[in-house]
């Protein structure tokens, strides 16, 4: 290895590690349960045209995305020659590339020879910015000002310190104004790091060092995301999704064969007056997702693999809302539209039988019915299978994550008015196939104090379909389960239902799709799934 | 001080030293016998014995490092365990924390590793404690009863339990295990999490725990077979077995408590590169371990080896660190560290046309090529013969061939790569440097911190062959080589302190700790628990008095992460609660850049007790004896051979000059000196090396 080699991969190793350390300091300093025991936050490092240079690894691609986007729409209405060193810009603006209310995106500009050379980006979800309901889930906002209160890209802060006023603002619209300041306080916080240690980076590689050193790191991740792409096959490709209600995502991939691809959402049912359409830079973090599932999984995530990937998404489609249409539900149609790539890319191949989907995360959110407080977490569906693997149980499918983010029951005993009595598997809820589909969850959460309920899933009344043969995997659901143990269905998008104490939540998710012919199953496969209580019978279903 | 032996048994060679009180240091490095490692080690244990006429009788301690803990976890060869939680929860360890991470993430076949414990032996019982202690479900006995005979049934060899809550209010635990052991043989290990690690978070206490059953009866039946072998010997001196931290363990308490051993041999070797640099006032070090089987790397920064609560066993690493979610978790402290498969022993191979190294061992038996004990492969050894960078007469105690060598090297590497045997042999030393070398990159420049300021310590047999060309890849100036390199980490075991640390959660905001009214009753209640785990500690360490540093995990109300800070030794009262209480916040504000005095809480009471034991004396550097040592030798550097001359170690006399390139030699290991380095031997007989012109 060169000496320049070494200076280069020390660069681009300490890039990733200042946007990981920003994460680190957001989810260590940050009060939203969401976020202390999910490790929910990202953080990113960008440049003054808005590229993608690093993020931290905690950070799932469609926040990372959410950074990338909303970075233009601060520079349009904050020019670089107004900012100051010490400003702090903040917004969630699902237009301007933020996903919705909940979901602050915070940025520092570093200068560097005196010009805003860089930004470092953080996002997490707050845990109350007034809407419909507390915690942001509300499922029957019917426009973005029921989600919540919304925020173009301002100044929150200045060298000076935060901008009282606005943190005053902000204060009087949230239900939990205290942990709101505080996690705002973490974001920043998180934010100044990765600046700090972006200008100690300068300073030791010298500004051109570091200009000249991240351009090279760009260039090569765009070459190798090439390389993957060019061995894609060649043609339009198409594939769909349909959610719950019926709308349908379609896609159409264009493989041009030397490195580049099309991704055109023409077709996608129009947007609908309810939180499931996704913004703009959410369906794009989809998109990107999906399609580095194709190529080397070693590569760094930095703009060299958005560059070769072009994303059409029509305006008023479900992949790309418009005022005052709400997007904060976005995670059910960025899955389908996933899985509608996965769909297009898996039949190109020759033999290529298809994908079969997967439960996604289903969200929900209880709140003090009396008191303020606020529990918001999610679970994670199985995976669907895969030609020769069977599907991974409850997994962060579709958004890389894995069960790390879901909290355990104990820390939320503590802090909690509530009571985790159960988080098992659910047997029998893999997708039956040659190769089964990964299994669902239940998790039943008691009430210790009256509350209310939101509940945000997809996949549950069209459970994910098998492929090649396979079945698909057992629908979940969420319930309320009386005291005296009677259970009864919530609404997969319910909205501030009443639990009663005593009372208790059930989230069930949905099993993944199972892979060819249940016939073809190996019979080793099944003694093993009946022994561990996978499955309770020998006869697939 | 009187007389310590220490061993450290590697997945090659094992090594063992002796001290008296008069400092000097004596070596043996014998062939590990893997399918019963005492034999090895008992061989050394004679030969040293022999050659300093020591009384076994008059030994007065045995310290040892062993990575059986890590092995028995990594290769899943512990005995079988069933695992039991309470009701609702039997997936726990199934459904995990598993993170995906990097390349995971994009992987539509990704498979979750396999549970630590199949579901099927996984059970749940009826039973339930709050948060806050309280109990809200009796244990159902009957149902108990039920459960210990269908693990009866399975036959297993230990049993973990782990039941929610149980860190506040242990007392279903201990009536599960009692009625567990009930069901089960006598000797049955029945472990419970909250006498293994009482600290809040389910899984990584039930990880922990059930670890600790996994290996348990392993390292016990390893223990106890080692210990009855040295008093057959003769040597009735106490077993200390190293733990992760880096201190050691009475033998009982190494197989109650195995997880803590899991780092126990690379630990060493930190431990000894930093206090082999601290003498020389080097505070920033990278030790680079390379044995047989595996190399390590560690980072000393300030004087101090990094220290992780959040190890992951198996765990896939990223910028330097084991992610949360990608392995098992042990939440016990352990020395910060990368491994690498690869050492003298690895065996080169060429597949479809390309030259391959490891991460296949030859071993010690049959072992490299050249020892001639029936391996016919080609290893990291044979190609340094081959390169001329080992002394063919004496290694370890024998003589090496370098015929053998050229054969294995020529039959498997030169001839299906049409390449000549010594450009194969370079190439193999060459790989071997580059796969040492992401081992130091893990713990430097992942990290983003630039190793060109550090300097290497080379412990290890075959450390020293390769340090200097490994520093020169990363532009690292500077190579220490301290005195009886070659068995290093066993060094390092001469030095450690018996010392065991112990934990349990103690949730209380500082303001009813600190407050006039009403705060007698909380910090009784701490002081209690302090005295609690200090008394636990002592009775662990089997000692009635030691070194006691107690420290508090605090945070803000609400954040779930803690900062781990000292308290002064003393009673605890508001002041000392509230002194820590500032030192928090002084931290968060130097981590965070956030200046916040918001309510904080304790959250955690530790623990760490510390009984100096360990050597102080200065090991003695052996005088410059026999003959001058030196001759001269071809050796290959840059492209060509080149008559070099080489020295024995042992005529080195302090303030001795080298200039590369040389080789020195000594019994169990081999420096080479390349061209562009030169340097001294100091007065403790180390041997620093400098590049003349860093890259």
């Amino acid at each position: 290895m060169s000496g320049d080699e070494l200076t280069a991969e020390i660069l681009r190793n300490a890039l990733c590690v200042a946007a990981e350390e920003a994460g680190i300091v957001v989810v260590r300093s940050a009060y939203s349960t969401f976020i202390v025991e999910g490790a929910d936050a990202a953080a990113a490092i960008l440049d003054a045209q808005g590229r993608l240079i690093a993020h931290s690894l905690s950070t799932a691609l469609i926040q990372c995305a959410s950074l990338r986007g909303a970075l233009p729409y601060v520079l349009k209405s904050h020019p670089p020659d107004t900012m100051e060193p010490g400003d702090v810009f903040v917004l969630n603006d699902v237009y301007q590339g933020g996903i919705h209310a909940n979901d602050l995106l915070v940025f520092k500009p570093v200068f560097i020879e005196g010009v805003p050379a860089y930004f470092t980006g953080t996002l997490i979800h707050v845990a109350d910015l007034s809407g419909l309901s507390a915690g942001g889930m509300a499922s029957d906002a019917t426009d973005v000002f029921l989600e919540g209160l919304q925020l173009p890209p301002v100044r929150i802060a200045t060298a000076r310190g935060l901008v009282d006023d606005m943190v005053r603002v902000l204060a009087a619209n949230s239900r939990t104004p205290g942990k709101l300041v505080g996690d705002l306080r973490a974001l920043i916080a998180g934010a100044n790091v990765a600046a700090r240690r972006l200008e100690e980076i300068a300073e030791a590689h010298t500004p051109e060092g570091l200009a000249r050193g991240i351009a090279g790191y760009l260039a090569h991740t765009e070459r190798r995301m090439r390389i993957g792409l060019a061995g894609l096959p060649q043609g339009t490709h198409r594939g769909g999704y349909r959610l719950d209600d019926g709308h349908t995502i379609r896609v159409a991939v264009g493989v041009d064969g030397c490195g580049g691809i099309v991704v055109d959402f023409a077709g996608t049912d129009e947007q609908v007056p309810l939180p499931i359409n996704s913004g703009f830079s959410q369906t794009h973090g989809g998109v990107l997702y999906a399609v580095r599932c194709f190529v080397d999984p070693a590569l760094p995530m930095n703009e060299g693999c958005f560059a070769p990937v072009e994303v059409r998404m029509p305006a008023g489609t479900l992949v790309h809302c418009t005022p005052p249409f709400p997007g904060g539900g976005r995670f059910g149609t960025v899955a389908a539209a996933e899985e509608a790539v996965f769909a297009a890319l898996t039949t190109a191949f020759p033999g290529g039988g298809g994908v079969a989907a997967s439960g996604i995360l289903q969200a929900f959110s209880i709140s003090g019915a009396r008191r303020p407080w606020l529990h918001m977490s999610f679970d994670l569906g199985g995976m669907g299978a895969r030609d020769g693997h069977d599907g991974p149980d409850a997994t962060g499918a579709l958004f890389g994550g894995g069960r790390n983010i879901v909290p355990q029951a104990e820390p939320i005993e503590a802090r909690l008015p509530v009571r985790v009595e159960e988080v098992s598997l659910i047997p029998d809820s893999g997708g039956a196939g040659r190769h089964r589909g990964g299994l669902g969850t239940r998790t039943v959460i008691r009430m210790l104090d009256g509350a209310r309920v939101d509940t945000r899933g997809d996949r549950l009344l069209r459970p994910p379909p098998g492929a090649a043969g396979g079945g698909p995997g057992r629908a979940g659901g969420y319930y309320r389960e009386r005291a005296d143990g009677t259970r009864e269905p919530l609404g997969t998008k319910a909205t501030r239902q009443p639990l009663d104490e005593g009372e208790a939540l059930v989230v069930e998710t949905s099993g993944g799709g199972g892979y060819g012919d249940p016939a073809e199953r190996d019979p080793d496969a099944v003694r093993r799934d009946l022994a561990d209580g996978r499955v309770t019978r020998e006869d697939p279903r | 001080m009187g007389i310590t032996l220490a061993s450290d048994v590697g997945g090659t060679f094992t090594d063992v030293v002796l001290t008296g009180a008069d400092g000097r240091v004596q070596v043996a490095k014998t062939l590990t016998t893997p399918d019963d490692p005492t034999i090895g080690l008992l061989r050394g244990v004679e030969q040293v014995l022999a050659a300093t006429g020591v009384e076994p009788g008059h030994v007065d301690r045995f310290v040892h490092a062993t990575t059986l803990a890590t092995n028995v976890i990594l290769e899943r060869t512990g005995v079988p365990v069933a695992f039991v939680t309470t009701a609702g929860f039997r997936s726990m360890l199934a459904l995990g924390r598993q993170a995906r991470v990097e390349e995971e993430r994009y992987d539509l076949a990704y498979e979750r590793p396999e549970p630590p414990v199949p579901l099927s032996h996984t059970f749940a019982v009826p039973e339930r404690i709050a948060a806050n202690g309280e109990v809200l479900v009796p244990l159902e006995e009957e149902a108990a009863a039920l459960v210990a005979d269908e693990i009866a049934a399975l036959g297993v060899a230990a049993v973990a339990i782990c039941l929610l809550h149980s860190y506040v209010n242990p007392v279903h635990e201990q009536r599960l295990a009692d009625i567990v052991r009930n069901a089960l043989p006598d000797g049955t290990p029945v472990v419970t999490s909250s006498s293994v690690w009482p600290e809040m978070g389910e899984y990584e206490r039930a990880t922990t725990t059930l670890m600790s059953a996994y290996v348990g009866p392993v390292m016990a039946s390893y223990l106890e077979r080692l210990s009855a072998r040295l008093r057959d010997l003769g040597v009735t001196a106490p077993v200390h077995v190293m733990e992760s931290a880096g201190g050691v363990l009475p033998t009982a308490l190494a197989a109650s408590r195995a997880v803590y051993t899991i780092e126990s041999g690379p630990a060493a070797g930190v431990i000894a590169a930093a206090r082999e640099g601290a003498r020389r006032g080097l505070a920033d070090l990278i030790s680079f371990d390379m044995g047989g089987t595996t190399a390590k790397a560690g980072l000393v920064r300030g004087g101090r080896p990094g220290v992780t609560h959040e190890f992951q066993v198996g765990g896939k690493g990223s910028f330097g660190g084991r992610r949360p979610g990608t392995g098992v978790p042990i939440k016990v402290p352990a020395i910060d560290l990368a491994e690498v498969g690869s050492g003298g022993g690895s065996i080169a191979w060429v597949e479809s046309g390309t030259l391959r190294v490891g991460p296949r061992s030859a071993g010690a038996d049959p072992g490299p090529a050249c020892y001639g004990r029936g391996g016919g492969l080609p290893t990291v050894t044979d190609a340094d013969l081959v390169l001329g960078y080992l002394d063919p007469d004496g290694f370890g105690g024998f003589t090496l061939s370098a015929e053998r060598a050229r054969a294995a090297i020529a039959e498997h590497l030169a001839r299906p790569l049409d390449v000549g045997v010594v450009e194969a042999a370079a190439a193999v030393h060459d790989i071997a440097n580059a796969q040492m070398g992401a081992a130091v990159h893990v713990v430097t420049v992942r990290r983003g911190i630039d190793p060109r300021g550090f300097t290497l310590v080379a412990l290890g047999g075959a450390a020293p062959t390769h340090a200097a060309r490994l520093a020169e890849r990363f532009g690292i100036a500077r190579v220490l080589v301290p005195p009886q390199a070659g068995v290093g980490s066993a060094v390092g075991l001469l030095y450690a302190d018996l010392a065991i640390e112990r934990a349990r959660t103690f949730l209380a905001p500082v303001a009813g700790l600190v407050s006039c009214s009403g705060s007698r009753d909380a910090l009784g209640g701490l002081a209690r628990v302090f005295d609690d785990l200090e008394r636990a500690a002592l009775a662990d360490l089997a000692v009635a008095e030691a070194v006691c540093v107690r420290s508090v995990g605090i945070r803000f109300i609400g954040q779930a992460h803690a900062f781990t800070v000292e308290l002064p030794s003393g009673p605890i009262t508001p002041e000392t609660v509230q002194r820590a209480a500032e030192e928090f916040y002084k931290r968060y504000q130097e981590s965070y850049g956030i200046e916040l005095r918001d309510p904080a809480e304790l959250t955690t009471a530790r623990v760490r007790v510390v009984l100096p034991s360990g050597s102080r004396e200065r090991l003695a550097a052996a005088p410059p004896g026999g003959a001058d040592g030196t001759g001269s030798r071809r050796v290959w550097l840059d492209g060509a051979f080149q008559d070099v001359p080489t020295r024995e170690r042992a005529a080195c006399a302090p303030g001795d000059e080298l200039t590369g390139p040389c080789v020195v030699t000594e019994p169990q290991c081999s420096l080479l000196v390349p061209p562009g380095w030169h340097g001294a031997v100091d007065d403790h007989g180390a041997l620093l090396i400098h590049h003349e012109e860093p890259s």
